[in-house]
């Protein structure tokens, strides 16, 4: 059981400040800079239980992230001298949980998780100034979503009918009609009814239902240039505007090639089991319906090879980007990044196609954009070592990034989406875009 | 990024408290509005509440606006309300006079029209939590349950619980208990059903220690008609009451095998749900029902394989996290069945360096025949990684690997690749990282060495090359050494290069390595006397006349073992070598299955099972059967001693390498700088650590006959006694005060302050163990030894005692921690002393304390 949370803001330094201070005292150590300069604050405090957890344990927290470094920042679960802590990092927003006994983790920062996408949701962003800006609202949001320490609600349909978002409509009904409270008068029907995810009563003029497949490809390929790994990972997203309690089937051409599924609480497991055939009662509006993974795929659409050859304290650096494409499609928004050995001194790049910009925690991103049709990118130059250096030992790893609008790489395909019970008309829209995930290419 | 630190015009937005002067200011303005029913009054009241309860969010105390809050909060607007609800319930209990003038409009707005007010301000009449509310609190509270609207049932439900811990008597007195239980199984609202029974395991769980009927209550919760009850109706409740659900579900214990299947197969597809905490408490139940069922058990692990690999690379990196330590506990309990799943555990380059660091275990732990190969082909690409951390990780994994016996040439040719590769960074002398990389690289290789004396040829080419300077790590350096010695035979400047290392004895800081430089020269002379005899007689005189205790015993006792006969002491030094089959493991089996039986909770996390790091109170109120560590029998100071103890031992978890573990096998001493290792094989080990022991305690009147004996040794080592007689610091016969005193508080701060300075097992005599059935027994045979017990408790058969003791004549404490399980008559001590160098003789005097308990 959850005994607090707090909104912590930690978006990183007092830009002016801290920079100038850095090139002026060098000397002076990172930490206590950290110290001096780190923006942070307590930005929300959400008591639960009876027993009132003390706001030092943030002071705690932050002393402990500044000794710990990094890795430390980043571990979801700390044990404190007096509580045990849970922390989602998000934005420069740090949700963190305190407890004091005994739960399942993996409750507590699901529900973190699930906190700061509904706040996302609401505030239509996530960070230190809407939050700030909204803070009633995200009150009043954390009021519903948890009690007592326990997860109440976390459904978005049905928060949003308790709560208002503060969208700018909600602004200029409020402006016109003289209400202005954000919360509706009505509790909503779901709370009441059996299908906990909708509301009994929806009406619409238009009736019309979206389907989105969206994946991303992870894949990684060895210094040999061997394909380690690819697989895709998809998600199934539905927008739907449907009038009454609607039941939808809906089908796959190739559902073998599908992998660890996850459903939303809406689909209906045994069809599922049976002939794979997803029925269920939509929410209403947009949700994640199921996601996949789809394994062993054979190739990438897009090849990457990188070159390193280092002798005499210097490092020729050559990578080729083209296109394997098969599906006709173009290849969009196509970036290579890759972060430079720290004995690198210093790094002189060119490439014949896009942009290339080395920032100076040593992130070299290459901006290809676009792959043209008549020639293959690629990037060359040479790199300087320390000093004393000979040749580099250590090798950076290439993250690709890639866009490709409709097509699903997985090669999964939707067969048909029928509609039972309600016997409207309905307008059906299907679309696919894959985009590149952990996509790693070692040299 | 980064926001400019001022926004001036954004005067609701809290970044810029003001303080005092705002706080008066707000006041007046409260109290021109209090009374005004002027059209745009709601709006102002809106601003200035917004403004109030920004403030407070920041922390700035406004709780001295609680009267013009009340008299401000008589409005229709539901927001004003809620802003107005949120001020009131942060502030009432400072307030507790002034909380009363709320209550009356509370209670007006329990009644109203609305179901949300009717909830909103009950919720807020139970989060006041001033105890001489209460009275006020059941009329509503009654009411509320009986309410025909859900929310303000399942409002009311919660509000049950906060009036229970305001005050216990007055919730049993209005027998709301009962009402919730009626609820439960009749309510048609699933949120309803799962507050009352969150409500009622935490009402009845409080109350059972106290009463036998609530006790009896509880048990109820997990029988057959209750838990049914709730399975069938599963799909209906949201994602978290499922989880809740499932967690009791878990604690219920089926008749009959068939009971198991039909629970398993109605609780299949929330193997498939999108809510990850979801699938891990279905996770639980699968492992907990089928714990008596071999072969179903198995199959449980295949079944629920697929659901967890999903989650791990589906969510957010923190929930990922949690995951793979999930995954964690399954694959070390049964590597086999992940074995062809290794490639899920491959790291992407940039996952956050504690998850790769899992991902590295468990890669280590699913090798076998088939995937060796790749599996290191992988970890050796993570090795010339950017992140130096994780490259030395997956060097180490690899080296595991490598001692788990699967495709042994390949590794160790890869290792030796690595240390030419290394070989050449340290001739450049570049990075000290790289000399980290290397050091790790050493420790590995002795590793093997010990493990694969074949291979030692090839090594020993290899390692000659890397010059003794260049290694800073004292790790490192003593494995470096150990192997110089080791093989000294193969290697032709071996003396010569330990002779420089003794020269520069002064400037080695690590006893560590200065124990593997007295062996390494030891076992160098008895294979290359002539050259060595110089080298050997400056380390044993350097080694008496050290300061750290271990290092001057061993160099005595290797000098009284030359003394007595060369040919002994080369077999206790030089043994014929065995290969080490196994390394001990860091962690018993029985902690590990204790780890699995807290499945899906945060002892997973922690990789410790919870009372290692949880006090009893906070043991969890959904905790059914604690049967291990009650630790209050005496006084508080034990159980808040524990949180002390578990920050260092996580300590000791991160510096875990893998040499430290299998250290700790050699002299039971816990890696810490104190560990006296040995490398001489299984057997001499022991017995050597035992003369050692033998010789250091004896020391004392030893010394007396040393003079007279020590005759040729002496001249061939070019000794001069007299140094190593007059440096040995006799132990001087360690007496207590048997009258000392240490309050808990100071206990558990020295505790949580001192290093470990000791720790080890030992042997219990079977009549002290059953002396131990009698309470307190121990207690006072300690007393009568002047070693004071603080606190104690647990029960059988394991039992946990914190003793303090101080030095006659001075104020130098020693603190205890004894840990017996009775069942198998093992016994281990921590010590802390504020004197290190006289543990161990207060240790010894504590065995031969313990060790006369039950035969006086």
């Amino acid at each position: 059981m959850l005994q607090c949370i707090f909104l912590l803001s930690d978006s990183g330094y007092y830009s002016v400040s801290y920079y100038q201070f850095v090139t002026f005292f060098r000397i002076i150590e990172p930490m206590v800079l950290d110290l001096w300069f780190r923006h942070r604050e307590v930005m929300l405090e959400k008591q639960l239980t009876g027993h009132r957890v003390d706001r030092s344990i943030c002071g705690w927290f932050w002393d402990q992230s500044i000794s710990q470094g990094d890795s430390f920042k980043q571990l979801p679960v700390i044990a404190s001298p007096t509580h045990y802590l849970f922390q989602v990092f998000r934005e420069g927003i740090t949700f963190l949980a305190c407890t004091q006994v005994e739960m399942p983790p993996l409750m507590a920062i699901e529900f973190l998780c699930r906190v700061a996408d509904v706040l996302n949701d609401y505030l239509g962003g996530l960070n230190e100034d809407l939050i700030k800006d909204n803070f009633i609202i995200v009150y009043e949001l954390l009021d519903e979503m948890i009690d007592n320490g326990f997860p109440l609600t976390t459904e978005l349909n049905i928060l949003q009918e308790m709560i208002a978002p503060p969208n700018i409509v909600s602004k200029v009904l409020s402006v016109v009609t003289g209400t202005s409270s954000n919360v509706s008068d009505t509790l909503p029907g779901a709370t009441s009814s059996c299908v906990p995810w909708r509301t009994a009563d929806t009406k619409y003029a238009q009736n019309e239902v979206y389907v989105d497949l969206v994946e991303e490809m992870d894949a990684t390929i060895n210094r040999d240039g061997a394909l380690m790994k690819c697989e895709v990972y998809g998600e199934v997203q539905v927008n739907s505007h449907i009038t009454g309690l609607p039941d939808l089937t809906l089908s796959f051409t190739n559902p073998s090639i599908l992998d660890q599924v996850r459903f939303h609480p809406c689909v209906r497991f045994r069809p599922w089991e049976s002939h794979q055939i997803l029925s269920f009662v939509p929410p209403d509006g947009q949700f994640k319906l199921m996601s996949y993974r789809v394994r062993k795929l054979k190739s990438t659409p897009i090849y990457v090879k990188p070159q390193l050859t280092s002798d005499g304290g210097t490092c020729r650096l050559n990578v080729m980007v083209g296109s394997r494409n098969d599906h006709g499609k173009t290849i969009d928004s196509v970036t290579v990044q890759f972060q430079l050995p720290s004995c690198i001194l210093s790094a002189d790049l060119t490439s014949n196609h896009g942009t290339v910009s080395i920032l100076a925690d040593k992130t070299c991103t290459w901006n290809i954009g676009r792959i043209p049709k008549d020639k293959a990118p690629s990037m060359s130059g040479t790199m300087v070592l320390e000093t004393g250096l000979e040749r580099l030992h250590v090798f950076p790893t290439f993250r690709v990034g890639f866009k490709m609008m409709g097509v699903a790489l997985s090669g999964l395909q939707i067969d048909k989406l029928d509609l039972k019970t309600v016997p409207y008309r309905f307008y059906k829209g299907f679309r696919a875009v894959t985009r590149a995930g952990e996509f790693e290419v070692r040299s | 990024m980064a926001p400019p630190p001022a926004h001036p015009q954004r005067s609701p937005s809290p970044s810029q408290p003001s303080g005092k002067s705002e706080v008066t200011d707000l006041r007046s303005q409260l109290r021109q509005l209090a009374g005004s029913r002027a059209p745009g009054a709601d709006d102002a009241k809106r601003d200035l509440f917004k403004k109030v309860i920004s403030n407070m969010t920041i922390g700035i105390d406004v709780s001295s606006l609680f009267g013009e809050m009340v008299m401000c909060s008589a409005t229709s607007d539901i927001v004003l309300k809620k802003m107005c609800y949120l001020y009131v319930g942060n502030y009432a209990k400072v307030n507790p006079d002034l909380a009363l003038l709320t209550i009356n409009f509370l209670q007006r707005d329990c009644k109203d029209d609305d179901p949300m007010i009717r909830g909103l301000a009950l919720r807020s009449l139970c989060s006041l939590r001033v105890a001489n509310l209460v009275e006020y609190l059941v009329g509503p509270l009654g009411s509320g349950l009986k309410d025909n609207n859900s929310y303000v049932r399942t409002v009311a439900v919660i509000g049950v619980v906060k009036l229970y811990h305001i005050s216990a008597s007055t919730c049993l007195d209005a027998d709301f208990p009962a009402t919730l239980k009626h609820l439960m199984l009749n309510d048609p609202d699933t949120q309803v059903v799962a507050n009352c029974l969150s409500a009622l395991q935490e009402i009845w769980t409080l109350e059972s220690t106290s009463s036998e009927e609530a006790a009896k209550e509880r048990e109820t919760l997990v029988s057959k008609p209750v838990i049914y009850y709730l399975l069938n109706r599963i799909k209906e409740f949201s994602e978290w009451a499922q989880c809740l659900v499932l967690e009791l579900v878990a604690k219920y214990i089926p008749s009959d095998n068939s009971e198991i299947f039909d629970i398993m197969n109605l609780l299949e597809d929330r193997l498939q749900h999108a809510n990850g905490a979801v699938v891990l408490a279905t996770s639980k139940v699968f492992l907990h029902l089928t714990l008596s069922m071999a072969d179903v058990h198995q199959q449980v692990y295949e079944r629920i394989k697929a659901p967890l690999l999903t989650q791990v690379s589906a969510g957010s990196p923190e929930q990922s996290y949690a995951v793979l330590s999930h995954l964690h506990l399954l694959v070390m309990r049964a590597p086999y069945i992940f074995s062809s799943d290794y490639k899920h555990f491959y790291c992407q380059y940039n996952e956050p360096s504690y998850v790769k660091k899992l991902k590295l275990e468990m890669l280590t732990a699913v090798a076998n025949e088939s995937n060796t190969y790749d599996i290191v082909t992988e970890l050796c690409e993570y090795a010339a990684n950017v992140d130096i951390p994780i490259a030395r990780e997956s060097i180490r994994a690899v080296g595991k690997i490598a001692l788990q016996q699967y495709d042994v040439n390949a590794i160790v040719d890869r290792l030796l690749q690595f240390l030419e590769m290394e070989k050449d960074y340290v001739t450049c002398e570049a990075l000290t990282n790289t000399k980290l990389e290397s050091s790790s690289m050493q420790v590995l290789v002795k590793d093997l060495l010990r493990k694969y004396p074949q291979w030692s040829q090839d090594c020993i080419a290899v390692v000659g090359n890397i010059s003794s300077k260049n290694v800073q790590e004292p790790k490192a350096k003593a494995a470096l050494i150990w192997m110089l010695g080791e093989y000294s035979q193969d290697m032709p400047d071996a003396p010569y290069v330990l002779e420089s290392l003794v020269e520069n004895w002064d400037e080695e800081h690590s006893a560590e390595v200065r124990l593997h430089l007295l062996t390494a020269v030891m076992k160098c002379f008895f294979k290359r006397a002539p050259e060595t005899q110089k080298a050997l007689g400056a380390a044993l005189a350097a080694g008496l006349a050290d300061f750290h205790q271990d290092v001057h015993d061993r160099a005595l006792f290797y000098y009284r073992l030359l003394q007595y006969k060369v040919s002994v002491a080369e077999s206790v030094v030089n043994p014929p070598k065995q290969a080490v089959s196994v390394f001990a493991d860091s962690q018993s089996s029985e902690i590990k299955d204790r780890i699995f039986d807290e499945f899906n909770s945060l002892s997973v996390i922690y990789q410790k099972p919870s009372y290692m790091f949880t006090d009893k109170e906070h043991r969890g109120t959904l905790e059914f059967s604690d049967e291990l560590a009650n630790l209050s029998i005496n006084a508080e100071a034990g159980d808040s001693a524990v949180p002390a103890q578990r920050v260092e031992a996580n300590d000791n978890d991160l510096l875990l390498s893998i040499t430290e573990k299998e250290e700790g096998r050699d002299a039971a001493s816990n890696g810490s700088a104190y560990s006296a290792p040995s490398y001489d094989g299984a057997s001499a080990t022991s017995a050597a650590s035992q003369s050692l022991a033998d010789l250091a305690f004896s020391s004392t009147s030893g010394s007396g006959q040393a003079p007279a004996s020590s005759f040729a040794i002496d001249d061939l080592l070019g000794l001069d006694f007299s140094v190593g007689a007059a440096a040995t610091p006799s132990p001087p016969p360690l007496s207590l005060n048997p009258k000392a005193v240490l309050d808990p508080g100071t206990f558990q701060q020295k505790w949580r302050q001192l290093p470990l300075s000791l720790s080890e097992d030992f042997s219990l005599s079977p009549q002290g163990v059953a002396a131990l059935a009698t309470s307190n027994a121990l207690l006072r045979h300690m007393q009568s030894h002047s070693i004071h017990c603080i606190a104690s408790g647990g029960q059988s058969p394991n039992f946990k005692f914190f003793f303090f003791a101080q030095k006659a004549e001075s104020a130098s404490i020693y603190l205890v921690e004894l840990l017996i399980n009775s069942s198998s008559a093992k016994s281990q001590i921590k010590i802390k002393a504020d004197d290190q160098s006289t543990s161990q003789a207060f240790s010894t005097l504590f065995q031969s304390a313990l060790s006369k308990f039950g035969t006086a």
